[in-house]
């Protein structure tokens, strides 16, 4: 953050003349802040960003020095950073790393696989979203680990119960935000195509999937998040290997910095989904850069 | 019937029943012909029907009554001899402007047009030759409107049908648009029914003006400015200034003010 003493001067100048009896200072910091509209280059947002995460590590630092829990069961970031470096170089902990990621990335290619043909149907065609909308819906409320149970006698305690739990909790979700993201084509987008000769296929692939293809991948992003929640609740119930494991593993001797670690560990491979998803939308899709509208 | 006998619509009506709502007569017993070549206009107060009966003549919506054929054959659905313009800006927001003109000729593998280079073609007939492989969200209201307009006429229609297509834009820009389209119209000698609710706009654009009245929707009168073929052609000013233009454009006005006082 570079704010030249002449900003700070104009701002504090013109602050004196707004807030009669106001420190200049709370008026510039509050222009600064609270302004509606702004939009931050890159850098900026990056800096911010990195303040926040210090701001709560900091926090995190200074409940643990407080001692108001035994160090043992409440260690600082400093323990679980040597936790995670101990982990990845004696435990194997990559393995179950790549066990986990392995386990997303197929449950979670499933569950698009099956709910991106009923989004886009249902979002396309009145009738078939009548009939399966309601069914579909309801199916979202069934909460997914109450059919761990089931799963474990009918699957075992294999891959399959979990890919199975992931894909109960996310496909229904995921069928009816996608078929919300379809419903968005304006429907002069459609008549359009139509009169210029487009059948029933072409419309449905070049206009309203491709049109589509940008609130799918955003779809994808925020429900990709929620599905780490099951694997690690799958992980938990019934693994011998995966981030959910280690940590069950680490609970049985108590080794609270281990399970820290893989908290940690599951909200960095978040962010980095999360980045390779927004990388991926600004590669596919340069129209919808905000820097190139006017 | 002829084969070449234009846009024919008889006796059409429509019924509008939403649910539980008493029904709508929109249209009730529309006849009308538009020979080919011609640039035909619906004119009229607001909700009289004009833009359903443009989009039963681009099969976008069926009549309840009557029916319609394009060069003897009846209409029963969209198809791309009938290329529709829309109000709203349709350019795909995900193909740059060449891709937009191409995109009727492409999904209609339409190989030969394109190898002809029928859409560089109408791309310079738009003058957007500059921006050729920008996208939509990089252009003007009017320009991405010449893309739609570009777009339609690249894939061959016989008729093209515009639903107020300048009615967003400011009058600078309308007033070029209408100059731009008219000089491209009379080249390509397309056919050309369009909604318009300005005056200026469907005596300077129309062969042919085809006045709605509204509650219920019916032809009132059709007005053809033949004065037009005594000013130069596209001369907007001498049009303005010809008694007769005066004389039309005051009968419209008492037209649409009747329409506007039986509507209160
Ligand atoms: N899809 C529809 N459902 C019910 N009523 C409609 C529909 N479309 C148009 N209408 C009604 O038909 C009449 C004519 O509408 P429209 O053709 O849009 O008029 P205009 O284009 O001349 O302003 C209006 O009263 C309008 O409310
Ligand atoms: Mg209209």
């Amino acid at each position: 953050m570079t704010v030249s003493l002449q900003d700070r001067l104009t701002h504090s100048a013109r602050g004196a003349q707004v807030g009669v009896g106001e420190a200049p200072v709370a008026v510039s910091l509050r222009r600064r802040w609270l302004d509606f509209g702004q939009s931050l280059d890159w850098r900026r947002r990056l800096w911010l960003g990195a303040c926040g995460w210090l701001l709560f590590l900091a926090g995190w630092y200074l409940a643990a020095q407080a001692g108001l829990a035994p160090a043992r069961l409440f260690p600082g970031p400093g323990q679980v950073l040597t936790a995670l470096h101990t982990l990845f170089a004696e435990q194997q902990f990559l393995g179950d790393v790549l066990a986990s990621v392995r386990r997303i990335a197929v449950s979670f290619g499933l569950a698009v696989a099956l709910a991106l043909p009923l989004g886009l149907l249902m979002g396309a065609f009145a009738r078939i979203d009548a009939l399966l909308n309601p069914l579909l819906g309801a199916f979202r409320y069934l909460p997914a680990p109450a059919f761990i149970p089931l799963l474990l006698m009918w699957l075992g305690t294999g891959d399959s119960h979990k890919i199975a739990l992931l894909l109960i909790g996310v496909v229904f979700f995921l069928a009816i935000m996608l078929a919300d993201d379809t419903r968005q084509v304006p429907a002069s987008f459609i008549e359009t195509a139509k009169t210029l000769g487009g059948g029933r296929r072409s419309v449905l692939w070049t206009v309203v999937f491709r049109h589509s293809l940008p609130g799918y991948l955003d779809t994808c992003r925020q429900m990709l998040a929620v599905s780490w929640t099951y694997l690690v609740i799958a992980e938990i119930v019934a693994a011998t290997d995966g981030i959910g494991a280690m940590m069950m593993r680490a609970k049985r001797f108590v080794h609270v910095d281990d399970i820290m670690a893989g908290i940690v560990t599951i909200g960095l491979l978040g962010l980095a989904f999360d980045a390779l998803f927004r990388l991926l939308y600004r590669w596919w899709f340069p129209y919808l850069r905000p820097e190139n509208h006017r | 019937m002829k084969t070449n006998s234009g846009l024919n619509v008889h006796k059409a009506g429509k019924i509008f029943r939403a649910g539980s709502r008493q029904p709508r007569v929109a249209l009730e017993g529309v006849s009308l012909h538009l020979p080919p070549g011609q640039v035909g206009v619906l004119l009229g107060p607001s909700g009289c029907g004009k833009s359903t009966l443009l989009r039963m003549v681009a099969g976008l919506e069926a009549p309840t009554s009557g029916a319609l054929s394009l060069n003897g054959r009846a209409i029963t659905g969209p198809g791309r001899d009938r290329g529709m313009v829309f109000q709203s800006y349709t350019s795909f927001p995900w193909l740059t402007v060449r891709q937009n003109v191409a995109y009727g000729l492409t999904i209609n593998g339409d190989a030969s047009s394109l190898k002809e280079g029928v859409v560089d073609h109408f791309i310079r007939a738009v003058r957007l030759q500059d921006v050729a492989n920008a996208y939509p969200h990089e252009l003007s209201g009017g320009m991405r409107q010449r893309v739609a307009i570009a777009r339609t006429l690249a894939n061959h229609p016989e008729l093209l049908l515009m639903d107020e297509p300048f009615g967003a834009l400011d009058p600078e820009t309308r007033w070029q648009m209408q100059e731009l389209l008219l000089g491209i119209v009379r080249k390509e000698h397309t056919t050309v029914l369009l909604v318009s609710h300005d005056i200026e706009e469907a005596l300077y654009l129309g062969d042919v003006v085809f006045f709605l009245s509204s509650h219920p929707g019916r032809l009132r009168e059709v007005i053809r400015p033949g004065f037009k073929h005594e000013v130069p052609a596209g001369d907007r000013e001498a049009l303005l200034d010809h008694p007769e233009y005066r004389r039309l454009d005051l009968h419209i006005r008492r037209l649409m003010s009747e329409e506007g006082r039986r509507a209160a």
